[in-house]
């Protein structure tokens, strides 16, 4: 607290000294005026607030209208608007009325009309996508909802690969991703509350819960959360998960990112809270466990019995790429004895002309695979191949050759990557991969004892993780009423509970009126 | 939603007692069972955990008296403020002396029979650090993790015992009856504090989800402790005999080195880790204990600042001993002599004062 209080003093000292910050007083105030009765007046306010010339796509129209001559003026942003809608159900149905007394919103064919008259609020809702329609001698603005905003269709998730589930994945346009939630949940409990949450973006969030599921307590907590920033923009999910992340220097993630739509209504149906935002390609679920994090939703899709299967590979591969090269560093320096003779044998006779210590050998070489990794990731589509090649080439079998490594470190090098990629949630991944690093360091600093003793650190550390209140290991320990769906799932049929460590409304998944 | 209010269920009350004195067929308590008692020490524990019935009772009822407080509230409540006092200061000596020579010997186990060139400080450090950074985490953290490993460490046991079972000689465990039964009862009541861990369990009582679980739980885990315990103890003997059994001090580790599996000679160090975990949560719940303890002698109520300062004050001490694997061998024979008469007469004695004061009359809870 004390320490926050200094550091916020000491930024203020520093921008004080470098930077003398513009006063906007003059545009705050005239912001938050109430339009004149004169279009001519308006006019030179937006004019004036829009830049205008200078800023090309912000366009004003004025025209007489039909019926009786009044002037008035339509502005809108181009870019974000369906121009159509504007021309024909518009500016045409304005010009071509000809009854005097017939109202301005009963003229107008669009999909909404607002009135508003705070100039703060009128620009609110064009910056949106609206197009403000000023009417001379009326002291008020008809905002017509015609947004248009350009995005990409609904594709395949890249991330979250499915066998059997539906292919649809979230894109960036809020509005897609809620019916597309909709759409698998047809229920009018399903509530989209809009909130916005930065100041000068005006971005906003949409919380999607069950009304008759979700704690209320827990809904209360995560508005709460979401309406106490300050900040002048968030751009999307992916910043706002670190923003409401309660520990964001933990090594272990504590709010499940998905972009598939369907794992999405999965959790909401189960009591979880969904966030979506406009220009994310996805959707924040929370609370989440470490368990949401180890499944996907294949397991759910596959048998009962290749469901399962998937999931013991899964953790298999999650134990492989923790333990593999530090139980190779230790049992190398430490614990040669646990090794059969012959193995033993073949690797240090494979050792001997390698100049390092095996410690060196694997940091090396688990260095260079996220090496690969990393490149492999931001390199540009078309040289994708050549990486994969180097990779491979240079550093498995050069480097061998060379005698710089050893094969079986390539061996348990490669193993332990591969089975990295099993763990499919980006966050676990990223976790996993450097927790990975520091059973590695105390494998090689203390052999098994070493290792155990950061294990066991680390598992300290994980159950006293919680995601808003719940406890990073529910419902496996502490113990609560749930599907027990953890390391392994049940049979759906068996799965009567929603996770009782929500506290949701209704706890049994059943109607209840068949027994 | 504050979905924990720091009180533990009884899945992990259960898996937490399990752990901590099923541990101990695993460090040197075998070997000094062996010592007065030999072929028929495999029995003790089945006594032990027989008359542990007596002492656990009138805990169990001496609490249920009081389902909200601790077990160091009870003693001031009945023993009057000073003698209370004065009782648990006298706990807690003994306890952190328990610790001092367990963590003692638990280096000594991992300095001899695995990392000879390890440095013992460096050894005890590591041992204590992770056990204190457990401890400091607070009991509900103690008790998952306890819950997330014991089954693992469970499964690997009992490898061990098939194993050794397997390559054993069944007929060492007769004459059945050792040196008589006379020896058997005496030796087993003079080490019936191998079960003491019940009575310093008594100050996490109110710290369970319900006095019910408390009590369900401790009855659970003696059962299984009653029968873990012998079957483990006998699988040394079956393996050894008892005459080369008195040599070793450490049976369980000797055991894991002398298994083989398959095409695998020596695989003590697939079972090592799992006997470490356990150790790092035996000492986590002790140290907790112990700082939970202090910090109501001293009246301080954030206790968990106390104890990474406990935990390096205790392994200054542990350090003392220059010949740790003679010298607290004895000292923790004796120790489990000491402790026994507190452990069986205390909650007798908290009973008795507790019927004379005529709080028993308020019991509700056994009617």
């Amino acid at each position: 607290m004390f320490k926050k209080r200094i550091n916020k003093l000491m930024d203020k000292m520093k921008m004080d000294e470098q930077y003398s910050e513009q006063s906007s007083l003059k545009d705050i105030n005239l912001k938050e005026q109430f339009i004149d009765s004169s279009l001519e007046k308006n006019m030179e306010t937006f004019q004036f607030i829009y830049s205008i010339p200078t800023n090309t796509d912000v366009k004003i129209r004025s025209f007489k209208m039909g019926g009786f001559p009044k002037k008035v003026a339509i502005l809108y942003i181009s870019s974000i608007i369906d121009t159509k809608i504007i021309e024909d159900n518009v500016i045409k149905a304005l010009q071509q009325n000809n009854d005097p007394s017939s109202k301005i919103e009963n003229i107008i064919s669009a999909e909404s009309v607002t009135i508003l008259q705070k100039i703060e609020d009128i620009l609110k809702v064009i910056n949106k996508g609206n197009a403000a329609l000023f009417v001379d001698g009326e002291a008020e603005a008809y905002l017509i909802g015609a947004a248009n905003f350009q995005g990409r269709s609904i594709e395949k998730p890249e991330n979250e690969v499915s066998l059997k589930g539906p292919k649809e994945g979230f894109n960036e346009k809020a509005m897609t991703n809620i019916s597309l939630i909709r759409k698998k949940i047809k229920n009018e409990n399903l509530v989209v509350e809009a909130t916005t949450i930065s100041k000068r973006s005006k971005n906003e969030l949409y919380i999607l819960y069950i009304k008759d599921i979700v704690n209320n307590e827990l809904l209360q907590n995560v508005k709460e959360k979401i309406n106490s920033f300050d900040i002048d923009s968030i751009q999307n999910l992916s910043v706002l998960e670190q923003l409401i992340d309660e520990r964001p220097k933990s090594l272990f993630p504590t709010i499940l990112y998905t972009e598939r739509p369907d794992r999405a209504s999965h959790y909401l149906e189960d009591g979880f809270i969904v966030l979506l935002m406009e220009n994310s390609p996805g959707s924040l679920v929370l609370p989440a466990t470490f368990w949401s994090f180890y499944h996907s939703s294949d397991d759910r899709y596959l048998r009962f019995l290749y469901g399962n299967f998937t999931r013991f590979i899964r953790i298999l591969a999650l134990f492989i790429t923790l333990f593999t090269s530090a139980i190779y560093v230790a049992v190398t320096n430490f614990h040669a004895e646990m090794v059969p003779p012959d193995l033993l044998l073949a690797i240090s006779a494979n050792r001997e002309k390698v100049p390092f210590p095996s410690f060196i050998e694997v940091l090396m070489m688990e260095t260079a695979f996220e090496l690969i990794r990393e490149a492999g990731l931001r390199v540009p589509n078309p040289i994708g191949p050549t990486i994969g090649i180097v990779g491979a080439l240079i550093l498995g079998q050069a480097a061998v050759q060379a005698n710089i490594v050893s094969p079986i470190v390539v061996i348990v090098v490669a193993l332990g990557g591969l089975s990295s990629f099993a763990v499919g949630d980006v966050s676990m991944n990223f976790a996993i991969r450097l927790s990975r690093f520091f059973i590695i360091v105390s494998s090689g600093l203390f052999g098994i004892y070493g290792m155990t003793a950061i294990f066991t650190m680390a598992l300290f550390y994980i159950v006293s993780l919680k995601s808003f209140g719940v406890p990073y290991l529910a419902p496996m320990t502490p113990r609560y009423i749930s599907s027990q769906d953890t390391i392994f799932r049940k049979i759906i049929k068996n799965e009567n509970f929603r996770p009782g460590y929500l506290q949701p409304k209704d706890i049994e998944k059943k109607a209840g009126d068949t027994k | 939603m504050n979905q924990s209010n720091g009180k533990i269920g009884i899945r992990e009350y259960v898996a937490l007692v399990i752990l901590i004195i099923g541990t101990k067929l695993a460090d040197n308590t075998p070997a000094i069972l062996y010592e007065k008692m030999d072929n028929a020490a495999w029995m003790s524990p089945i006594i032990i955990g027989i008359s542990s019935v007596i002492p656990i009772y009138f805990l169990l009822k001496v609490l249920s008296l009081y389902p909200d407080k601790g077990l160091m509230d009870v003693f001031k409540h009945l023993c009057g403020k000073y003698i209370g006092y004065l009782i648990v200061l006298v706990l807690w000596l003994i306890g952190s002396f328990a610790i001092i020579i367990d963590s003692a010997i638990y280096t000594d186990i991992i300095g001899t029979m695995y990392f000879t060139k390890t440095p013992t400080l460096i050894l005890y450090l590591v041992l204590m650090g992770v056990s204190a950074y457990g401890a400091k985490k607070g009991l509900e953290q103690i008790g998952s993790v306890a819950l997330s490993v014991i089954f693992y460490i469970k499964i690997t046991l009992f490898v061990a015992l098939i194993l050794s079972f397997k390559q054993g000689n069944i007929n060492y465990l007769f004459p059945i009856l050792g040196q008589g039964h006379w020896d058997i009862l005496k030796e087993s009541s003079l080490k019936l504090s191998l079960f003491g861990e019940f009575l310093y369990l008594g100050i996490i009582a109110s710290n369970i989800k319900s006095f019910k679980y408390y009590r369900k739980g401790t009855w659970i885990s003696l059962i299984i402790l009653t029968i873990e315990l012998p079957v483990a103890i006998a699988s040394f003997l079956i393996l050894y005999d008892y005459e080369p059994l008195k040599l070793v001090n450490y049976p369980f580790h000797e055991t894991i080195r002398y298994l083989s599996l398959g095409f695998l000679t020596n695989i003590e160090t697939f079972f090592f880790p799992f006997w470490l975990i356990s150790a790092f949560v035996r000492f986590s719940l002790y140290l907790y204990l112990s700082g939970m303890m202090f910090g109501w002698l001293f009246k301080i109520k954030n206790f968990e600042y106390v104890i990474p300062s406990l935990a390096t004050l205790f392994v200054f001490l542990g350090m003392i001993p220059e010949t740790p694997t003679f010298q607290i061998y004895h000292l923790r024979d004796n120790l489990l002599t000491l402790i026994t008469p507190f452990y069986f007469f205390l909650p007798i004695l908290l009973w008795v004062i507790a019927k004379l004061k005529g709080e028993t009359k308020n019991d509700k809870s056994d009617r």
